[in-house]
């Protein structure tokens, strides 16, 4: 049990010094921007004032002491603010809580989308493996799993948006608003992303299924004369989640990255138009928060799927142990 | 590599050819005789495909889609290719050399592998972009020909960790075999156990990465055009996608078109990397 609390401790360690680093990687962007911060944000008529905003602003202070600044703000739920020509404040942390959540949503819908339809899918297309038609669904799978999922987005948008009219090809509707119109208006969004995952997600299961079904404790559950879905669930399924879940956390970053493009195609208002809006209008201390809770939230959310792993396959936990 | 070619399968020997087609018109395309990629045509703006003149159509400015499609094959593949073999050059030497000498090295490298791998590959090229080309002047915009190689030095970065892990990887699985033991215990320099023994082992399974990487570019230079950091004046095919992304009802072949360039190539790349992937695992299998 010490080990367990020992390696549990060493992990935490691990995934903060990740975290530090790649917020402080974005803290030392600002200092490259080819404009100096205060030419960009100090506007003041005397000396007086001028030296109130940049002392305001921590523009006076080394790299480190910038970014330490920012970090403590960061950590109190102070995520900075856009700051206008008129020396107005205007904090991000409002702007974050309504774009965070929609966001977010877009990606738990296609995590969720992803996940139910591939576990089927690759069940099934591992059940038919070696048939003729196997070779067929490995590319077709491949080659879904390869298309930029903007492209699926702008191609449905124009199809079945635009010229057959079933889907709104743009526009956001809050749930609390009107539930079924919310949902209407996810559908593209959400397919686009989720076409190219449930690919992915449907090949790794199926290989997977399959190594599994020529596995020793598989052939000994058979001659033992266990049910089918007795063996599937628990010998076969088992195992496989595990990989399933793993690459479906490690996925995560690519459909934060990928929901970015695709409310900017569908004008949703998440974090993708926030940012896009950021960097628009040069607001770089609001980039700078945007990019690190990205980043806290996919290290975070990794960790947890590391812990939740370990829990499922106790291999897995040996492994990191080794 | 007439040998090379006759083994593959009927999907990597479409997506060579695929690919060569594409490289070849990126770099011989001027010398077909299309009309100028930024010249619009003020009698056939929208019009569709295999229309005299226009093969690929034109879009609703009247631009030729063809010349488009070539023209941007140029900077597309151009900033794909410069940026994953600067990423790929740097990122499997820090791998290679870190998995080799272990200790604190290793720890270092590693660390800034994984810092770089916390922002999600998209998130982290439009931050770099968004900050590096970012205009003294507001007014003015940076030069298009800055900002390719702003877009190129981004996804270099982006490409780095994601090459170094594998090469890292790659590298800490033959840096322990006998030959290499061997070769140490007989005394060989480090830098020449490297050289002889440990890169070209690693080297493999680099090559099918690249090409997934090759891919991954692709799709960055496309995402990093729609969400508006890209090429601008349509001369990638991001930019020919970002262009007419809101247009659909209105010549809808310019997006179409370029859309299925990009698709296909990527597709190409993803299938041979993963060929090759293939059968370095048979390889690896028989030993």
């Amino acid at each position: 049990m010490p080990y367990r609390i020992f390696f549990a401790l060493q992990r935490i360690v691990q995934l903060l010094v990740v975290i530090v680093g790649a917020t402080f990687f974005v803290s030392l962007l600002l200092q490259l921007l080819p404009v100096g911060l205060e030419e960009l944000y100090v506007f003041a008529i005397d000396e007086a004032s001028r030296q109130a905003q940049i002392e305001l602003l921590h523009l006076d202070a080394n790299p480190v002491m910038f970014y330490l600044y920012w970090l403590w703000d960061f950590v109190r739920g102070d995520f900075g603010s856009y700051v206008y020509s008129t020396g107005i404040l205007d904090p991000v942390a409002p702007r974050l809580g309504d774009a965070l959540p929609v966001s977010l949503r877009i990606v738990v819908y296609v995590q969720i989308v992803a996940l139910t339809a591939s576990i089927p899918l690759g069940i099934f297309t591992a059940y038919r493996s070696g048939r003729r038609s196997d070779k067929a669904i490995s590319y077709g799978l491949f080659t879904a799993a390869s298309v930029p999922n903007f492209v699926f987005a702008l191609v449905m948008a124009a199809f079945f948006g635009a010229t057959l009219g079933w889907f709104p090809p743009l526009g956001y509707t809050p749930p609390g608003e009107d539930f079924l119109e919310h949902l209407r208006g996810m559908v593209l969004p959400v397919a686009a992303l989720a076409i190219p995952t449930i690919a992915s997600y449907t090949r790794l299961l199926r290989t997977d299924v399959i190594a599994a079904m020529r596995e020793d404790y598989v052939t000994m559950a058979v001659s033992k004369g266990l049910s089918n879905t007795r063996i599937l669930f628990t010998h076969v399924l088992r195992p496989s989640s595990v990989t399933l879940f793993t690459s479906a956390a490690l996925n995560m970053g690519g459909l934060i990255g990928g929901s970015l493009v695709i409310e900017q195609i569908f004008s949703i208002p998440g974090m993708g138009s926030e940012i896009g809006l950021a960097i628009f209008s040069r607001q770089y201390f609001a980039l700078q928060s945007y990019v690190a809770i990205v980043a806290v939230g996919f290290v975070i959310f990794n960790g947890i799927i590391d812990v939740v792993v370990g829990f499922v396959d106790p291999r897995a936990r040996e492994r990191t142990r080794a | 590599m007439r040998k090379f070619f006759s083994q593959m399968t009927l999907p990597s020997k479409l997506s060579a050819i695929w690919i060569a087609f594409v490289c070849s018109l990126a770099l011989f395309g001027w010398l077909l005789p299309l009309p100028n990629p930024s010249e619009f045509d003020s009698d056939a703006p929208g019009v569709g495909l295999f229309s005299p003149g226009h093969l690929l159509g034109t879009d609703a400015g009247g631009y030729d889609l063809l010349s488009n499609i070539v023209n941007g094959a140029r900077t597309s593949l151009m900033i794909a290719f410069i940026s994953v073999g600067l990423g790929g050059v740097i990122g499997s030497a820090l791998g290679i050399i870190s998995a080799y000498r272990r200790g604190r090295l290793d720890y270092l490298v590693s660390t800034g592998f994984n810092m770089l791998l916390a922002i999600p590959n998209l998130v982290l090229g439009l931050a770099l972009v968004a900050v590096l080309a970012t205009s003294t002047d507001g007014a003015v915009q940076i030069p298009s020909s800055r900002r390719i190689i702003i877009i190129i030095f981004s996804l270099t970065v982006v490409i780095i960790p994601i090459l170094g892990r594998i090469a890292r990887g790659a590298t800490l699985t033959w840096a322990n075999r006998e030959f290499v033991v061997a070769a140490r215990s007989m005394g060989m320099r480090d830098r020449d156990i490297v050289v002889r023994h440990v890169v070209p082992n690693v080297l493999p399974a680099i090559y099918a990465v690249l090409f997934l990487a090759v891919g991954v570019v692709i799709v960055a230079e496309g995402a990093l055009s729609l969400l508006g950091v890209g090429v601008i004046d349509g001369v990638s095919w991001g930019a020919m996608i970002a262009r007419v992304a809101g247009e659909f009802t209105y010549a809808p072949q310019s997006m179409y078109v370029p859309v299925t360039v990009l698709a296909l190539t990527v597709i190409a790349f993803n299938q041979l990397g993963d060929y090759l992937r293939g059968r370095l695992d048979l390889r690896e299998g028989k030993i």
